[in-house]
Parts: structure tokens; sequence; C-alpha cells
């Protein structure tokens, strides 16, 4: 149990005697400021030479003018690198004269003369908002935004819209009967999610996992898990559990299980991390034991968070389970999948009308629910 | 152990460095004797709280010692710790309810280290303890209120089922962090008195960190005061006057009559 945590709202007096840092601790801070500098630097610099390319009119082997990825190709990034580097060093030791650059900022805050001026009148200030541009532009090349098709290729698109404004009944009752296995089998995954999710929710939270090495352990093991889990797109886990189980809802269920563990298990951390420490301690300082503070402690305060979450879940889920549906994890994506790709707008029309019904109501029960017991 | 004569609380030289280098407590002496009431003086930020959490060891300290009823406690880990801390009951200033549960409950909570685990996680107590419970819950005066949830009670009346919970660990020591700092001026003397009712009656020790200079010299039989994390006066509250209030809390201060500092 984590007892050496500092308390919230105690006594505590900054004492500069004993409260200057050692050493070694000011240099992984430098270090700390200088990488952060390197990369804004390499960052801002690769922006600028994309940007540079891009509008230099160079054409490439084809005589046609370069594309997004081709420029993103051509980037000299080791050289950046290696000039943001220096560039950062520099900064950093001449940050007097030329001003707070923004790895100290973020490691050591700004002097006190920058702190009271606006942003334009600091060095910190100017390079954030230019890098803040040059996002922006850069974002518009790489993603190839055209704003003239947008607004003048419209007519292939209607013929979707006008199919799905004109649903057909042929396949209402297929499509019933999916929605049925759709809204079962999100139920399921989000059931079989929750006694997993509880569990490693715990190891998971950081303020529970400070004491001991065992419990340090197993936050860190915890936390990757997760991660890597959560990582893993649910339509991936599909694919897996297609090929384990056989294609249908089982194959669904497995693949929106797993997601949705890590999922909970991230949400569920995070409210155990945000509780208020006072009940716990008094929970401990009546002698009771680490499972005893986690029940009387920590739990009650996080149930309707938790259910709140989990009800939550079981709405995402059904909508997801659609996607899983095209692969081939049952309920009702197993039949849009072939209307979509034979271009049959009307009955897809049909069952979005469905989905979209089903995730209506759920989106007001989970309210409802959600508000009578947070 | 030699017998009566061991002090309830032995605090030696005791210093508390919080991991970032930030310093709360430095050589602090004292002793408490069985049955007194101490009070602890001290502004804001002086290491009151830290002081009482290293006596029970929601804090671990970084040097010296403390010893309860003659047993070294800075070494104690695990079951040791956790029999040691049934022994000693703790009152917060935010009360520390757990409030989405049953006053009963909170109350039953204090007799979580004599409980078998188990039925505990189940929330299930022996008759005997309910039937505990709920004459600690009539002794602070809120008999009927043993099913209410903890978070429909008022400020005063949570501390007291606070106390409720310390009086159900049958304690041989109380720890007390500012008991009523967050309560009404009007209801302090509510809460103090079953406080007061504890030591005199029960003859329970009691450390107890206060700032309002009435009520030290109302209840307490003793006091300590600490200023920047050092022990800086001792004495008894007839010997508290003007020149050592200043000594404490600094030239500029003014006890006030009913707040704080």
């Amino acid at each position: 149990m984590p007892n050496r945590r500092p308390i919230r709202g105690t006594e505590v007096k900054k004492n500069t005697e004993f409260g200057a840092p050692s050493p070694l601790a000011l240099f992984v801070d430098r270090v700390q400021a200088v990488v952060v500098d390197a990369f804004l630097l390499a960052f801002g610099g690769l922006m600028v030479e994309l940007l540079v390319l891009a509008f230099s009119g160079r054409r490439g082997a084809t005589g046609l003018l370069l594309t997004a990825e081709k420029i993103l190709d051509l980037l000299h990034y080791g050289w950046m690198a290696a000039v943001a580097v220096v560039l950062a060093l520099i900064w950093n030791a001449a940050h007097v004269p030329l001003g707070t650059s923004p790895g100290r900022a973020m490691v050591f805050g700004l002097t006190e003369e920058e702190k009271d001026l606006p942003w334009s009148q600091t060095t910190v200030g100017w390079f954030v908002a230019i890098l803040i541009q040059l996002t922006f532009f850069t974002g518009w090349l790489i993603t190839e935004l055209d704003l003239m098709d947008f607004l003048t290729k419209f007519s292939k698109a209607a013929d979707i819209l006008r199919g799905l404004m004109h649903p057909q009944a042929s396949i209402l009752h297929q499509g019933s009967v999916l929605l049925v296995q759709t809204i079962f089998l999100a139920f399921m995954a989000t059931a079989f999610a929750i006694p997993v999710a509880f569990v490693l929710s715990f190891p998971s939270a950081r303020n529970l996992t400070r004491g001991t090495f065992i419990a340090r352990t197993a936050y860190i093991v915890a936390r990757t898990l997760m991660n890597f889990v959560r990582a893993v797109e649910p339509l991936v886990w599909a694919l897996i559990f297609i090929s384990w189980v056989g294609i249908g809802p089982f194959a669904g269920v497995l693949a929106l299980w797993v997601h949705s563990v890590a999922a909970l298990t991230k949400l569920y951390s995070e409210q155990i991390e945000s509780i208020d420490n006072g009940p716990m301690d008094a929970i401990m300082a009546t002698g009771a034991s680490t499972l005893q503070v986690l029940r009387y402690g920590v739990v009650p305060q996080v149930i309707p968070p938790f259910l709140s979450f989990t009800i939550y879940r079981w709405d995402i889920n059904v909508r997801m389970s659609t996607i899983i549906g095209f692969v081939g994890g049952g309920g009702i994506g197993y039949i849009l999948k072939p209307r979509v790709d034979l271009g049959e707008w009307g009955e897809v029309g049909t069952l979005v009308l469905l989905i979209a019904a089903t995730v209506w109501v759920m989106d007001i029960v989970s309210a409802k629910i959600r508000e009578r017991i947070v | 152990m030699t017998g009566g004569t061991a002090a309830a609380v032995e605090v030696r030289d005791l210093g508390m460095v919080y991991p970032g280098g930030i310093r709360a407590l430095e050589s602090v002496s004292f002793e408490v004797k069985e049955g007194e009431f101490l009070a602890v003086l001290g502004l804001s930020g002086s290491g009151k709280s830290t002081l009482l959490r290293c006596i029970n060891r929601l804090l671990d300290p970084t040097e010296g010692t403390v010893h309860i009823f003659g047993e070294e406690v800075t070494a104690l880990r695990g079951s040791a710790l956790r029999r040691l801390r049934c022994r000693i009951a703790m009152i917060f200033q935010q009360f520390n309810l757990v409030k989405r549960q049953t006053v009963l409950t909170n109350v039953l909570s204090g007799a979580l280290g004599r409980s078998r685990l188990l039925p505990s996680l189940m929330v299930s107590f022996p008759q005997a303890e309910r039937e505990r419970a709920v004459a600690a819950l009539e002794r602070v005066g809120l008999p009927g209120r043993a099913d209410s949830r903890a978070d429909a009670l008022s400020g005063g009346q949570q501390q007291r089922v606070a106390v409720a919970r310390a009086l159900m660990q049958e304690p041989q020591l109380i720890l007390a962090d500012e008991p009523v700092a967050s309560l009404d001026p009007a209801l302090r003397h509510s809460v103090m008195r079953h406080i007061e009712s504890l030591n005199r009656e029960e003859g329970l020790t009691v450390l107890c960190s206060l700032h309002d200079i009435d009520l030290v010299t109302r209840y307490a039989t003793r006091l300590i005061a600490l200023r920047d994390g050092q022990l800086v006066w001792q004495g008894s509250p007839s010997n508290f006057d003007q020149k050592t209030f200043k000594e404490i809390y600094g030239q500029d201060a003014e006890p006030a009559s009913n707040s704080g500092y």
C-alpha cells in the first residue's frame, strides 16, 4: 500500500535548504529540455522543407508534380535531426539572450520576466505560434485537401444518398433478426469484460501501486498488456478470432470482449486514480488489510462511475459490432457488407435505419440509467 | 514494556523528508503520558498532520523513533503494523467517511482490523459488532441514523460518525488531525466534547492538532507547538500566554476568538 505518498492538503512547506535538486536530477532535467527542443526543431524543420518542396514546382520522374507521399519520402530526416540537436543545444546553452526555449519552459518554467509578457513578446510564444501554423499548412498538403473536389463532384454520392432515402422492406425481416443478434453480441462481450476489467483496473491504477516492488511491477505489466491490446483494432481481433473459432457471432463476441476489457480497464483505473484518498487513509488507519482497504476505501467510490462506463461501453459495442460483422463476426454487419459491395443502396438504407434506431434508443436508455446512478 | 510507567507515546528525534526533498519535521522529541489530552499547535504547514501520520505510520518517518506503550513502531511492517494501527484510532479534518455507504457500515469499518477477512469483504459483521456499532452511534448522539447514507448527514454529524468509528476500534490512543477545523464554529464543541469524554471517561490518550486557542485551553491538558517542522514550545495550557502565542504564530498574529489564528 502507498505509505510514502505525499498527502493532499497536508501542511508541507517548501524548504529551499532541503529542496535543492541533486546534480543528477538537474542533469536529467536538462537532457529532457534539450530532447524536447530537438524534437520540436526537427519537426518544424521538416515541415518547412516539405512546404518548400511542395511549392518549388519540382517534378518527379513521370513529369508530374510531386505527390505528398513522394515529398515525405524525399525529406532529409537524418540531417534535420542532427541540425535540430545542435540548434537545441545552442538554444539551451544561450537561453538568456535568445529567450527560454519550449523544452526549457516545459521542464524548468519560464523566467520571471518572460512570465509576465504576452506570448507575442516571448521567443517561445512565437516559436509555438509558427509551429502551429506550419502544422496546419503541412496537414493540408499531406491529407490532400481539395475544396474544388468537395464542392463540384457531389453527383456521384447523390445516387447513394437517394438509395438510402428509399429503404426497401425486402430485407427488413432478416435485418431485424440479425439486429437482435448484434445487441446480444454486444451485451455478452460487455458482460464478460466487466469482471476481467474490474480485477485488472486495480493493478493498473498508479495511486494504488506505489508501495512495494511487486505492486510497481504489476502496474507496469498490466499497463503494457492493456496498451498493447487496445492498440490492436477490434477489426484485427475479429480476424484473429474468426480463424480461431470460425466465422459467426462468437468470434465477434470474443473480439469485442478483448477490446472492451482493455478499454474498460483504462477507464476504470483512471477513475480509481481520481478517488478521494481520505476514506482510504481512514480505513488504512483502522488497521484494515490491503483487500479491506480496497473494499471499503476504494470500491464504494468507484462503483457508480464504473456502471456508467460499462453501459456506455455496451452502447459502443453495439455500434462496433456492425463493423465486426463486415469481416464475418456475426450480427447485422454480416449482411450489410455484401449489399454495400453490390451497390444495393435501398437495402443498405434499411439496414442503416435499423442500426440508427437502435443506437438512438440505446443512447437514450444509457443516458437515463447513467443519470440515475451518478 | 516497563508497566505503568511507560509513556503512551514517546517520540524521539523524529524527522520527515518527503520524496522530492521537502522537509516537514526536524528532530521532534516529546512524550505523552497515558490519559493525557495533548494538543498540537502550529500554523498550517508547520508539520502537525505529518507528525500525527508518522505516529500511526500512514507516513513513514525518515529519521528518529516512535514508541507506543513501550513498543517501537517505526520499524513495523505488514501484519505487525496493522495490529498497531488497530490500537490507534484516527479522526480527520475532512471526516473521511465512505460517503456512499451507510452510517452503520462506516462505524463498523472501525472493527475491520479484528474481523475475519472474507465476511468483512462481503460487508457482513457478527451480531455483537453490530450492537457495539449501534451503541457507539447512540453514544455520539446519533441514534436512529444507522441506515442513512453517510453523505446525507451534516458536517458535524459526519464527524461524530467518525468519532463513533474511532470508538468502535476500542483504541488505546486517539489521533485527531484538526477534527473541528472544517466545522461551523457553533458545532465545534459538540464534536470536541465527545473526544473529551473518550479521554476523561475511558482514559484514552488523545493527540489532537488544533489551531483554535479557545479550544486548546478548554480541552487540552498539555500543549506542544510546532513551527517549520520543529518543536518550539511545550507546557500546560495555564502557561500559555500572549508572548508564547507570538513565538509560535509570528509577531503579526492576533488570537481570534473562534477561528484560527
